[in-house]
């Protein structure tokens, strides 16, 4: 009964605020759900076009230049908005390394692009477990509840 | 931990009916209206190694991948976008997974997003990061913003999740929200709260209460910070905190400090590797970090990167990790050529190592050729040796526009495998078609 109150309270509460959003909204435009020029190959650095704030995450496109330190801390733009990001980034994207039960590496997947960061290259399975022991929570953020069984091979 | 009940909660039923009217919303708009942006994308991977395992057994595996993934974009001419993505296996060997096939549902979600004010609802199967969450679930996604700036975000339906840990199922439902104030270019500020119920370590929901922080403090400086609170067990989740500047195009230097404790972080952990006995959940990590990208000359770019890693548990113990890289981008930044080196001192030997990487690619015209060289040095022994290597060879082709041909050749000798051999056959097929409207 509990669960059911928190389901219609949850819908009642999104149906409300979607209508207010709707009726609300700023007149500023929303960044596109696709961007409309194909983009070039090689990592993407948006200040070749966009000069100013994007519409879409309202910080300044210079923040999300593909440089290794936006990478390293993406997860920090991302939890406050996904817009900007799937404009370029089709789903499959995010979830070639935040998979569920994934099973190929990215790196095994995009073996032909080594310029891309992919984590756990080489023999990973031996270097995991030092880099495991000295920061697992960099571990626990793909693989703490959406695992592979093969870690149960090991890990019992 | 023991889990009692067998019900099958609400948020698991509705599951089928979800993914369903996920599933069908776009065919009336299809049907009704021609105009939307269609694209097809189709990754099938076909492996081939053998691996000689200490002792000298040897196994084959031929496992056949499939990764499909479909969008849909401006649906009826509407601000109405479809998505889908999966995957799936077939081993044509020895099972290289649990049981012979495999496969699952990534996304497969209906969403909108109004034409202005970034206003957006989503509706199905997707991987969320909103505040304290990062999760994929089974439900809906609805955010807004207001003229004045504040601004509020809700979901709510079935985490996905896979459990592995004995005695241990996955959460029954998850929902949750965040409220902010966003000022364009400025700063933005939020909070939020997540709920899993379920029955995670200590027998409890897990319960997340959560704040982050954009703010540009000057043009070229950014302070960003996010940190969650576990209500459940009472700790503090997690926590970074760092200072950016990104004063041009060719330069970005950040440095800040991180944190989390076991305890708050893993909670609702569903993998033995992060409960105990494999972890002690009194620790707690502490890191201090820097990170700078300088393109010093067009197509040159210099990598540094640093951090220093404190547990509160002498094993593991402390480590210091360094890594430099350069890369050189080159046939207008269609190839990278790259060398790096990594470096791990530690207090405990077993937790030191040295890692080397070089990697060109080169693309003449519709011919494409990748060689990647990784080596590691352990400090102390692995299975009786102190070394890895690995070489990767890869050439490809692309036959159409939309078609490309690509294969792999692995080799790999490290303390766990005395030597192997893997063979990758990959198969890229992109379609895209516009059926009216904008493009």
């Amino acid at each position: 009964m509990m669960r059911r109150a928190y389901a219609v309270n949850i819908l009642g509460a999104a149906l409300l605020a979607l209508l207010f959003g709707c009726s609300s909204a700023p007149q500023t435009p929303s960044v596109p759900p696709k961007h409309p020029e194909d983009l070039p190959a090689g990592r993407v650095d948006c200040l070749e076009c966009h000069k100013d704030v994007s519409t879409g995450a309202l910080k300044p496109y210079a923040n999300f230049r593909h440089s290794v330190v936006f990478i390293k801390s993406h997860g920090t733009y991302a939890r406050q908005g996904q817009n900007l990001c799937s404009s370029c980034h089709k789903p499959e994207f995010c979830q070639t390394c935040h998979a569920g039960k994934e099973e190929l590496k990215p790196s095994t997947k995009m073996g032909d692009r080594p310029d891309r960061m992919a984590p756990h290259r080489g023999d990973y399975l031996t270097t995991h477990r030092i880099d495991g022991r000295l920061d697992p929570g960099s571990c626990y953020r793909c693989h703490g509840n959406k695992s592979d069984s093969r870690c149960k091979q090991c890990h019992k | 931990m023991g889990r009692p009940t067998t019900v099958i909660p609400l948020g698991k039923r509705l599951l089928p009916a979800v993914v369903a009217i996920a599933l069908l919303l776009p065919l009336p708009f299809a049907g009704t209206a021609p105009a939307a942006d269609l694209s097809l994308s189709s990754k099938t991977y076909g492996l081939s190694y053998e691996r000689e395992m200490p002792g000298g057994q040897k196994d084959r595996y031929a496992p056949l991948y499939e990764y499909l993934s479909a969008d849909a974009a401006n649906l009826g001419g509407k601000p109405l976008s479809f998505h889908f993505y999966g995957w799936g296996r077939v081993d044509l060997d020895t099972d290289s997974g649990s049981g012979n096939t495999s496969g699952e549902v990534g996304s497969l979600y209906l969403e909108y997003l109004h034409p202005e004010g970034n206003a957006q609802a989503k509706l199905g199967r997707f991987f969320l990061t909103e505040g304290a969450a990062m999760e994929t679930i089974d439900g809906a996604f609805v955010k807004t913003t207001t003229p004045v700036g504040l601004g509020v975000s809700l979901y709510g339906g079935v985490p996905v999740e896979y459990s592995i840990l004995n005695n241990a199922s996955t959460g029954d439902s998850l929902y949750g929200g965040r409220v902010f104030f966003v000022r364009t270019g400025f700063v933005e500020i939020g909070a939020s709260y997540l709920k899993e119920n379920g029955w995670f370590q200590e027998e409890k929901d897990r319960e997340l209460v959560g704040g982050d922080l954009w703010l540009r403090v000057a043009p070229p400086v950014e302070l960003t910070a996010q940190a969650a609170y576990n209500r459940s067990v009472s700790e503090m989740a997690s926590q970074r905190y760092a200072v950016r500047i990104v004063p041009g195009a060719t330069f970005d230097i950040s440095a800040g400090y991180e944190s989390y404790t076991y305890k708050g972080l893993f909670q609702s952990a569903l993998n033995p590797a992060f409960v105990s006995p494999s972890v002690d959940k009194n620790d707690k990590v502490q890191t201090i970090f820097g990170i700078m990208d300088w393109a010093f000359v067009p197509g040159w770019t210099l990598e540094v990167a640093g951090k220093n890693i404190r547990h509160d548990k002498s094993d593991p113990g402390d480590a210091n990790r360094g890594e430099i890289g350069l890369r050189y981008s080159y046939n207008d930044k269609k190839d990278v050529a790259g060398l790096s080196a990594a470096f791990v001192a530690a207090d405990m030997e077993k937790n030191e190592y040295q890692e080397y990487r070089g990697f060109a690619t080169y693309s003449p015209a519709k011919l494409r050729l990748a060689l990647d060289a990784l080596t590691q040095q352990y400090k102390k022994e692995i299975n009786g040796k102190k070394n890895a290597y690995q070489v990767v060879a890869s050439a490809g082709y692309q036959v159409l526009a939309s078609l490309q041909l690509s294969g792999n050749l692995t080799y790999t000798q490290s303390p766990n495998f005395q030597e192997d051999w893997a063979g990758l056959i990959r198969v890229n097929y992109d379609f895209a078609m516009s059926t009216g409207g904008k493009k």
